[in-house]
């Protein structure tokens, strides 16, 4: 385009006055822009009218600027420093006469509304899911536990089976003999025939992590252990290694894990087959 | 004082910079008003409350937009042009054109100051007839170009063309007034 044929339109000189319509405003600021030449030329004529206009006052009266002071006091914000951004509120104690801002003022009013309601649903909805997921997982912790004596029940009611169905001894096994434990007592099942053998804890006490109770079975050939004994599984059944032929039963208590043949001065209960 | 700074100030409404504002521009902003309206107790009112006006739509001031005192002209010059057109104001307190108003500059009482007045008068005196006749209409009888145009049978290029021209003729003149 032809820059000086632009220029010399008159456009720049309306723009200044404030005649142009939005559209050829924008023409002229997009082209300032791109141009220096124009740009040089607006703040030119800016800069005559400028001159021009101070050259037309009047000088104004005593008390002008005091008045306009006195009136804009109000307006002015409480603290000396300048601020970056100006918080919109500040605006709110001045008259407006445009019409817009009870508008805009409802609509915020209603946006601050529907935030609220917002922020109220969605903390209700985090609330009810959180719920949820705890009733989840307690569901789950429930099932597992189900499952759990689901499975001790069959093994027990398999157990008992075995028991009822078997011809199993029971034989007796007493701490009175001994010094450990006076009152201790557990029973032993065994079928002879099978060579199956379960223990069912009456009494025994607790021991300390680094020990267990070892059970033996006493036959020709010497004590033999037969399986570890769990103290804490009262009147259960706890199943133990097969043995053929024994004359008695005894519990001593072993370093953990049990021991190759027992410490015959630890030994708890004793009880022989009748 | 930096545009940007100043223009800073003004939003967050701090005193000082309105102050600084007032002093640089109240002359010339007060002299657009004036050209339009020679009584001048009416001009300094209309004044008062477009200074106000500035300071309290100045968040509506857009920087891209063209620089602040181009827009605070435009914002003096409509409140001058309204107050001429509405009822209140007695034909006596409008300026019939450029004689009238510097007739009005020189009949205030003589100081220093008004030898500026006789310089708008030589500035007037630089201008041919066409150019004359529409600063006078513009600038002293606040009429748009397109108004010219309707009211004087002229076409909107050659008011175009003669403000343009007028405005050369004071961008080349300025510094003597």
């Amino acid at each position: 385009m032809n820059i000086q044929a632009y220029i010399e339109s008159g456009k720049l000189e309306l723009f200044l006055l404030g005649e142009l319509s939005d559209r050829e405003r924008e023409e002229v600021l997009a082209l300032a822009k791109q141009h220096p030449e124009i740009q040089k030329e607006l703040d030119e004529i800016e800069e005559a009218m400028l001159a021009f206009d101070q050259a037309s006052a009047p000088i104004p009266s005593a008390g002008l600027k005091e008045k306009i002071m006195a009136d804009l006091e109000k307006d002015f914000a409480p603290v000396k420093e300048l601020k970056p951004t100006v918080a919109p509120e500040e605006t709110g104690k001045v008259v407006k006469i445009s019409p817009w801002k009870p508008f805009a003022v409802a609509a915020s009013i209603v946006a601050v509304i529907a935030s609220g309601l917002a922020i109220y649903f969605a903390s209700k909805f985090y609330e009810t899911e959180e719920q949820f997921l705890a009733l989840v997982q307690e569901q789950e912790v429930l099932a597992d536990n189900l499952n759990q004596v689901k499975l001790q029940y069959e093994e027990t009611d398999s157990r008992l089976d075995r028991l009822v169905a078997g011809d199993f001894k029971r034989v007796e096994m007493k701490g009175e003999a001994f010094d450990m434990q006076k009152d201790a007592k557990v029973d032993v099942f065994w079928d002879q025939g099978q060579q199956e053998v379960f223990i069912a804890v009456n009494k025994l006490n607790s021991l300390g992590g680094e020990y267990d109770y070892q059970l033996w079975a006493i036959g020709p050939d010497g004590p033999v252990g037969i399986g570890l004994v769990n103290p804490g599984e009262r009147f259960t059944l706890q199943q133990m290694q097969a043995v053929a032929e024994a004359g008695a039963f005894a519990i001593t208590i072993e370093p953990k894990g049990g021991s190759q043949s027992p410490t015959l001065e630890k030994l708890v209960v004793l009880g022989e087959v009748a | 004082m930096q545009e940007e700074q100043l223009i800073e100030g003004l939003r967050a409404r701090d005193k000082k910079t309105v102050e600084y504002l007032y002093e640089k521009y109240s002359r010339a902003l007060l002299g657009v008003i004036f050209r339009i309206i020679s009584d001048q107790d009416i001009a300094e009112e209309v004044f008062h409350d477009a200074f106000i006006k500035i300071t309290r739509k100045i968040d509506s001031y857009e920087e891209s937009k063209g620089r602040l005192y181009t827009w605070m002209a435009n914002i003096c010059r409509n409140s001058a042009i309204d107050k001429l057109r509405s009822k209140e104001i007695s034909q006596s307190s409008k300026t019939n054109g450029i004689d009238d108003f510097v007739y009005g500059l020189e009949s205030q009482s003589g100081t220093e100051e008004h030898v500026e007045g006789i310089g708008v008068k030589e500035l007037m005196n630089e201008l041919n007839e066409d150019q004359k006749f529409v600063i006078e209409y513009i600038y002293f009888k606040g009429y748009t170009h397109s108004e010219i145009s309707e009211e004087f049978e002229i076409p909107l290029g050659t008011v175009k063309s003669r403000v343009r021209a007028a405005l050369l003729v004071l961008k080349k003149n300025i510094d003597r007034i």
